[in-house]
């Protein structure tokens, strides 16, 4: 599957697009109530990223601006968003009430999730260091060297595949206000070439004293996330724990339900699975008589059995 | 103003049609309920078999002739394209010199297509080219018209890309039709896929499936599209469609008589959204609510499709497939189709005239309502304002 609608809303404010060139500027909604949505021209020889990021800064009252989503930026198949980057340091300081970042909010449509070229982001947290939210869409070229930020609570990466130095680096990274991070670990035909130890500076929560949302999901070794999950010290602190996504099958979830007890959640996030039946009534009677809601909807996750009777199981979200 | 239709019939009881088909198929059945819910005895039905094995037929000179596609039916399929297994791609050249030669062979009545027309709107080079210099959007081609750029195989595709900064795009059969042979080709950093339902076997023939599937190995897709090329190609650059529950979104519009009569959404979650690749119907309404949140009115979406079918004047119905932008702030014209009326039971659009009718219905109503003129075929206009 692929990526197919763009983001609705970030920082809990609707997304609102700001129009191209052609259209009007003067019924614009107010700064604070939108995230706006800048992004390139698509369609051929349109204004590039930057320019748009100009225009709206001419046009809006950016000092009351408090999310920003970067959609699409001029062949991004094979440039990364350096400029758009450059363009956002830059401007900097006529956004100081901007709190909420997203880096490549493109669809199918537009470029898929693993072709979309990212680099080292982390200068962007650097530049903004109220920023509480920030997300980026895309693990091609992405870098993310250890950090030190004190005001991030939410940290989303999404990924077709997730580099192992990128895991690395945010498991290395000083995040005390963490609450909510989601790594999209993705598969090794894409570049998602970590593993479970990678993940042990997440799994140990040294780091993360405030983290309550913790999803590694979309991955090919689910199964054996979920069972390092099972014993991982971070689990006791987390209200959300999300593993969909994934290649998650019996295998996996018996591990998870072997290991430390899930009944203080307040959700477990396992869509998009490839559990048995018997399996899903397991993980339901476990965890809902305590009141956890699990999330078990199939969503769409299909084996192919071929011909030699292999059988092959994907991630939501690949490509 | 009204689309000036056909024809007075010489006697007003006496009104009769004719439809070129393949017999017993859904597209001459359903034209034929049409015919006859209009209270008319049945039309004539001039098989496809009888047109090719005599070349040509006769028809009275009040009979109303209506072309129907040749399509689906294996016999028909294999003199028109000289290939036995109707499941292979290849062969559309041929098929399309056998089927422009066929409508020349077509005597006497009162048309409801021309033979110009279906020879453009079957070279989708030309089509793309008529529609382009008529102003309507359409997606850069370096294909497009007697000019075109030429795309032998594969080494001319990656060159047409390159040269016009087309990362991606879609590559179309020239003559093809329904998503035969139709690749959407992406390249960038190194790699490169298709997404297609062409099937290459082992042995390096092409199949249509009823399957999507990707190829991400260039040898893969050279031979795929050096295999095709023979037929004439087709390019234009993938325009990113707009979305609606995160599947990818286009409209097919069908146009009688230079109004936007029927329309329906089709989604999926592959580039190409045909219905029988496994499309789903979308939302009409929501499509519709999210062109006027983006600040257009629906009837210039409509009309984009009326003044697509108005560039081919003496057809009476056109189906136009409809490239709605990511933000439905704009949309282009993919593909305007002949024989693209088959949308059994959907009924017309609020205000178009056809409520409560299908798109044979809405045809057959349209022949009915021509105000008595002399001679043969007048254009069918358009520019029909909406409420």
């Amino acid at each position: 599957m692929t990526i197919g609608g763009h983001l609705d809303s970030l920082y809990r404010l609707p997304a609102y697009t700001f129009p191209g060139p052609d259209a009007g500027t003067e019924d614009l909604p107010e700064p604070d109530a939108f995230a706006w949505r800048i992004t390139a021209d698509a369609y051929g020889d349109g204004e590039d990223w930057t320019t748009a990021f100009a225009r709206f800064c001419a046009a809006v009252d950016t000092t009351r601006v408090r999310a920003l989503i970067v959609g699409g930026w001029a062949e991004a198949y094979e440039m990364p968003p350096s400029g758009v980057i450059e363009a956002l340091l830059a401007a900097r300081e006529r956004f100081p009430a901007l709190r909420a970042l997203f880096l490549g909010d493109m669809v199918m449509e537009e470029c898929e999730i693993s072709w979309i070229n990212q680099t080292d982001v982390t200068p962007l947290l650097a530049g903004f260091p109220a920023l509480e939210e920030f997300g980026v869409r895309g693990g091609t070229g992405l870098r993310f060297p250890a950090v030190s930020h004190g005001a991030l609570r939410r940290l989303v990466v999404e990924t077709g595949g997730l580099p192992a130095e990128v895991v690395r680096g945010i498991g290395a990274s000083d995040l005390p206000a963490l609450e909510h991070l989601d790594l999209w670990l993705g598969t090794p035909d894409y570049g998602g070439d970590s593993e479970v130890a990678d993940l042990e500076p997440i799994l140990s929560g040294a780091r993360l004293p405030r983290l309550r949302h913790l999803a590694l999901r979309n991955s090919e070794m689910q199964d054996a996330v979920a069972a390092a999950v099972a014993s991982a010290p971070v689990v006791e602190r987390l209200e959300v724990l999300d593993l969909s996504m994934g290649v998650l099958t019996d295998e996996g979830a018996g591990a998870l339900l072997g290991g430390q007890p899930l009944t203080h959640l307040k959700k477990l996030d396992l869509h998009h699975h490839y559990l048995s039946g018997p399996f899903v009534e397991r993980v339901r009677q476990t965890l809902e008589p305590a009141g956890v809601e699990v999330d078990l909807d199939r969503d769409g996750a299909e084996e192919d059995t071929e011909d030699g009777g292999r059988v092959w199981r994907y991630v939501a979200v690949g490509e | 103003v009204i689309a000036i239709p056909v024809v007075r019939p010489a006697s007003s009881t006496g009104l009769r049609f004719a439809v070129v088909g393949n017999p017993g198929s859904r597209r001459v059945s359903l034209f034929g309920d049409a015919v006859r819910a209009a209270g008319l005895s049945g039309p004539r039905v001039v098989p496809w078999t009888d047109v090719l094995r005599e070349r040509g037929a006769d028809f009275a000179a009040d009979e109303i002739v209506r072309v129907d596609s040749p399509g689906e039916d294996a016999e028909v399929d294999r003199v028109l394209r000289g290939v036995a297994d109707p499941t292979r791609v290849e062969g559309s050249a041929r098929w399309y010199a056998a089927f422009t030669a066929a409508l020349r062979g077509l005597r006497g009545g009162v048309r409801l297509d021309d033979p110009d027309d279906l020879a453009v709107l079957f070279d989708k080079r030309r089509c793309h080219a008529v529609l382009d210099q008529a102003g309507i959007p359409v997606p850069a081609s370096p294909t497009s018209g007697p000019d075109g750029a030429p795309v032998r195989g594969w080494d001319d595709l990656r060159a047409l890309m390159r040269e016009h900064r087309m990362p991606r795009v879609f590559v179309k059969p020239a003559h093809g039709s329904s998503a035969s042979g139709v690749l959407a080709v992406e390249t960038g950093g190194g790699r490169v896929r298709a997404t297609t339902s062409v099937e290459l076997t082992a042995d390096g023939r092409l199949h249509n499936s009823l399957r999507v599937r990707r190829y991400e190995r260039e040898q893969d897709l050279a031979v795929i599209v050096d295999a095709l090329a023979p037929d004439g190609l087709h390019v234009e650059r993938w325009l990113p469609k707009a979305s609606q529950r995160g599947r990818a979104t286009d409209l097919r519009v069908v146009v009688v008589a230079g109004r936007a009569t029927h329309a329906v959404v089709r989604t999926s979650r592959w580039p190409l959204t045909n219905l029988h690749l496994g499309g789903g119907r979308g939302d009409l309404d929501a499509a519709r609510r999210a062109v006027e949140a983006a600040g257009v009115r629906w009837s210039d979406v409509l009309g984009v499709c009326e003044r697509a079918a108005s560039c081919f004047p003496r057809t009476l119905c056109v189906g136009v497939d409809l490239l709605p932008a990511i933000d439905w702030r704009r949309a282009f014209v993919g593909e305007v189709n002949a024989f693209g009326d088959l949308l059994p039971g959907l009924t017309g659009l609020p205000g178009s005239g056809a409520e409560g009718l299908d798109t044979y219905g809405a045809q057959v109503a349209a022949v009915l309502r021509a105000p008595a003129r002399p001679g043969p075929l007048h254009p069918y206009r358009t520019g029909t304002p909406h409420a």
